[in-house]
């Protein structure tokens, strides 16, 4: 194993724009969530008897009720399910994209007849998205704390924040291995984004659903939507450890999978 | 030592065939030619010797090595020019050939900025904006640049123009000259005649063939070109190795082999309006192995 610099930056430069582009979206996610917070605010005990009155489903998508949207930290968990979604089929198709590309735009004849072992490819373009991710999770960070800091005028809401942040960077690198893995198996590479970004929708449903009908407890280990969901994470102030190592096992089995397949299989040249 | 070697290696993709039972084996410094028409698998072998796809049995070693154990370590000193050349369109030449070389052992600047000047490259301009031949020109250099010992061609003229195609000529030349081996996969016989020591034949997957184009030119057969007042018939020579016989409007055209003198006999009966004895080129020597795929077509 060696670490190829020069495939990692190539990578990184490769993917420059569509990660401005995204971490551009994300600030406009948390910024125009929470200035809608300013409404709710005002309109201050009302919100929740509106919302009181609300029929149990639809409580169920906007945090189950139990959100009192009046304080700044429960308006952002709402919107944390937002982010979340948008860094899953971030990373979802950054994943994809990583290996499938060279096949789909026919450069696998040149990146792989280069000096270097399949392993080594991997290695570069799995580090070049992690790297991504981190730089879309620490601009979400830092623009999550100034704007939702803004709002505030309760106790500080810092250790919460970084706990969602957290929990996103769990989901973040679970789609990115879900979606290299794709990349991996799936021969033909124009399908392998639309398939991990199919499957990330599928999960997300899934949680959903496990919301809107309160039961069926065992589904959601099949989500990781519901790992990191943000009104647990305010309510406990804390992330729970069982989904923790849960993801750490998801990770590590998808991208050991994708170094194991993606050696043995033929390259569609 | 030979540069490559195949044993019985075979391609399938799922049901279909790719190549069967390959056997070759080429020597370190010649310039081997791989002739077949499309389709025959002359890409699937030299994907197999890349390692871009595994055989589905058999085994390949290129250096004395196995092409997949030691492929990273074997690439260091291949060359491959594609039949199609694809790059990342957004690079510029310039940091698409620097980030080529980057991934050799040795500095390779000063090979490059020569192989630009041979090949009359403008570095500067994206990949995007390229045409086929100038993409085919980047080929060319990235695949030359670190000065490898064996150098595959994978219908590489394809896309240049005929002064590019002698530049590159030369330069695949004086490269051998310099102790480089030369694998040229071509179904342009003309070209394959022109460079390589010997060449083989491969058709619907396998070898059927593997001569030294000097014998296969010299020895084995000679091309008669026969102008009659009346047409003539393949059984007027009867008895003789005759192939690619074909008479239309009074002119005759066939290749021979066996005993010179015998067919000088037979034709000195004829009733001549002229007779010119030519060296026949590659491409009708070989019409014979192709015949069956002129009929599907």
């Amino acid at each position: 194993m060696k670490f190829y610099t020069n495939l990692y930056l190539q990578e990184l430069t490769a993917h420059k724009k569509g990660l401005i582009g995204w971490s551009i979206g994300m600030i406009l996610m948390v910024a125009g969530g929470m200035s809608k917070y300013q409404g709710y605010k005002q309109a201050g005990e009302s919100v929740n008897d509106f919302m009181a009155g609300m029929p149990e489903g639809v409580l169920a998508v906007f945090g189950g009720g139990q959100l009192d949207l009046t304080q700044a930290v429960w308006f952002y968990a709402l919107i944390f399910l937002y982010l979340l979604i948008m860094g899953a089929i971030h990373s979802a198709m950054l994943g994809a994209e990583l290996i499938a590309k060279e096949e789909r735009d026919n450069t696998c004849e040149f990146l792989y007849v280069n000096p270097i072992s399949r392993t080594d490819i991997i290695t570069a373009k799995l580090l070049a998205g992690v790297t991504n991710l981190v730089v879309l999770n620490l601009v979400t960070l830092v623009s999550s704390l100034l704007i939702v800091e803004a709002f505030n005028d309760g106790d500080s809401v810092t250790n919460q924040i970084f706990l969602m942040m957290i929990g996103l960077f769990f989901v973040q690198i679970i789609f990115l291995s879900i979606g290299m893995a794709s990349a991996a198996v799936v021969k033909k590479p124009k399908l392998v984004s639309p398939i991990a970004t199919g499957f990330m929708l599928s999960t997300f449903f899934l949680s959903m659903y496990i919301k809107i009908k309160g039961d069926y407890e065992w589904l959601q280990y099949f989500t990781p939507f519901h790992y990191f969901d943000g009104e647990t994470i305010v309510k406990d102030n804390a992330l729970n450890p069982t989904f923790i190592v849960l993801s750490i096992g998801i990770i590590i089995f998808m991208f050991s999978f994708t170094y194991f397949v993606f050696n043995k299989r033929d390259l569609n040249t | 030592m030979n540069i490559i070697e195949t044993k019985k290696l075979t391609k399938y993709y799922g049901k279909d065939r790719g190549i069967v039972d390959v056997d070759l084996s080429v020597e370190e410094g010649e310039v081997f030619g791989f002739v077949g028409p499309n389709g025959a698998g002359k890409s699937t072998t030299i994907r197999t010797l890349l390692s871009l796809i595994y055989p589905t049995s058999g085994s390949a070693t290129i250096f004395g090595k196995d092409v997949i154990e030691h492929g990273p370590e074997i690439k260091q000193n291949i060359g491959y020019l594609p039949a199609d050349v694809h790059y990342y369109d957004s690079m510029k030449v310039k940091s698409l050939l620097n980030y080529s070389a980057s991934f050799y052992d040795k500095d390779c600047t000063k090979r490059m900025e020569q192989l630009v000047k041979i090949m009359d490259l403008d570095v500067n301009r994206k990949i995007s904006d390229l045409s086929l031949g100038n993409k085919k020109k980047v080929g060319i250099v990235q695949g030359l640049l670190h000065e490898p010992k064996l150098i595959i061609l994978d219908e590489p003229t394809s896309g240049l123009d005929p002064l590019m195609q002698q530049n590159f000529f030369n330069l695949i030349e004086e490269e051998n000259q310099k102790g480089a081996t030369i694998f040229f996969s071509s179904h342009i016989l003309g070209e394959v005649q022109k460079l390589c020591d010997r060449v083989a034949i491969i058709k619907d997957g396998k070898i059927i063939k593997v001569e030294k184009v000097a014998d296969l030119m010299r020895n084995s057969y000679t091309k008669f070109r026969i102008e009659t007042k009346t047409d003539l018939k393949q059984e007027d020579f009867n008895g003789e190795s005759i192939n690619n016989f074909v008479s239309k409007k009074g002119t005759t055209t066939f290749l021979f082999k066996g005993d010179i003198n015998v067919i000088i006999s037979k034709v000195s009966e004829l009733d001549l309006i002229s007779l010119r004895i030519v060296e026949p080129d590659l491409e009708e020597i070989f019409m014979h192995y192709y015949r069956d795929e002129d009929a599907d077509a």
